[in-house]
């Protein structure tokens, strides 16, 4: 189960609103390669691990994503606050998300796509899913670093910044959990069955 | 080997030959699936501040986009200062799921837990509770108290 801490993972405290960059900032929300896919696909794909590292590191790795979504949906709260009729006819970049949810928090992409179960995955394969795991940490890395590229505000680049080394560190658990599933598979031909499925291992 | 409590700068505990950012490949690893080097047991460590600042609670595998080579500036507020100690607990926790046998990883664990444990409960009852067994221990329901964490405010007055 899961209790609430009531407080962030990291401090967010945008000092001046900016709807146009939170309209690029939900994308880590609620896109393809956001925060709440990220949890949902690790949080997801534990169940059917066969090896205590992989249901451990995706237990703890989702939930620290549950904490980011949090932290992304703070950054976009904040840079949409005390806004006026104005502030958003003069915002041609906002004002799509905002006829719609007017400030609210809705995941999201940028481009204007709802979030969709249909950007993650949960093969049921060991090597599968953390391979796709890999990559999801490297997708969401380049969506920071392009949210760096679009963004001059030093509030919000704080936090970007870590969300986007998080990703990094996280590409090398992944990395280092596949090592270790590995080891626990057929030495000569790691593909020999699916650990997660197959009941019966043959001896090579 | 251990970093210090206090905000001080990271003591190095990797062999000159060996920088903890060099990990390891077998010498004849398996074609066909992807290997991520490991990154060797006990690696440099930042102090807290220096980890949440940057991300990460290790030099070796903070990669910044562009020129951010200083982390992040935080506020020096009791609320940052209980987010770094639970970040150290969270990274080394991460670190520990494939390095379970990293005795100095597992006592840093241990020693950061218990630091954190007791700055939350410091916290808590000066500012209000931030989990339901804090806000069980008042005099009154406090839970519903501003701020809420994603206000600007909660970084604002603490």
């Amino acid at each position: 189960m899961f209790h609430y801490e009531k407080k962030l993972q990291f401090p967010v405290k945008i000092a001046t609103p900016n709807p146009k960059l939170a309209a690029f900032i939900i994308s880590q929300y609620g896109g393809p390669d956001g925060e709440l896919g990220a949890s949902m696909r690790y949080l997801s794909q534990r169940y059917s691990m066969p090896y205590a590292e992989a249901k451990g590191l995706l237990t703890d790795i989702g939930t620290e994503e549950l904490g980011h979504m949090e932290m992304v949906a703070a950054v976009v709260h904040q840079l949409t606050r005390n806004l006026t009729d104005e502030d958003i006819q003069k915002n041609p970049a906002f004002a799509p998300y905002f006829v719609d949810h007017t400030t609210g928090v809705y995941p999201t992409a940028a481009s204007g796509f709802p979030w969709t179960a249909g950007s993650i995955q949960s093969t049921g394969d060991v090597i599968a899913d953390l391979t796709e795991d890999l990559a999801a940490e490297q997708k969401a890395r380049l969506t920071y670093d392009n949210i760096l590229r679009l963004s001059d505000d030093p509030d919000v680049n704080n936090v970007i910044r870590f969300l986007r080394e998080r990703e990094i560190v996280h590409f090398q658990r992944f990395g280092e959990c596949l090592r270790l599933c590995k080891e626990k598979m057929d030495a000569r031909n790691v593909y020999l069955t699916n650990p997660a499925f197959d009941k019966i291992q043959p001896r090579g | 080997m251990l970093i210090e409590n206090n905000g001080a700068r990271p003591v190095s505990a990797a062999p000159a030959s060996c920088p903890d950012n060099n990990g390891t490949l077998p010498s004849c690893a398996g074609l066909a699936v992807p290997y991520v080097p490991f990154q060797q047991n006990n690696p440099q460590k930042y102090s807290q501040s220096e980890a949440l600042s940057n991300g990460t609670l290790f030099p070796g595998l903070n990669l910044p986009f562009r020129l951010a080579v200083d982390g992040s500036s935080l506020p020096t507020t009791p609320l940052a200062e209980l987010q770094a100690l639970e970040f150290v607990v969270l990274e080394l926790g991460i670190y520990l799921d494939t390095h379970k046998d990293d005795a100095e990883a597992f006592k840093l664990f241990k020693q950061f837990s218990a630091m954190e444990k007791a700055a939350k409960a410091a916290y808590e009852s000066k500012y209000g509770p931030i989990t339901k067994e804090a806000a069980a221990a008042g005099d009154s329901y406090q839970w519903l108290s501003d701020p809420w964490p994603w206000n600007f405010a909660q970084n604002e007055v603490k």
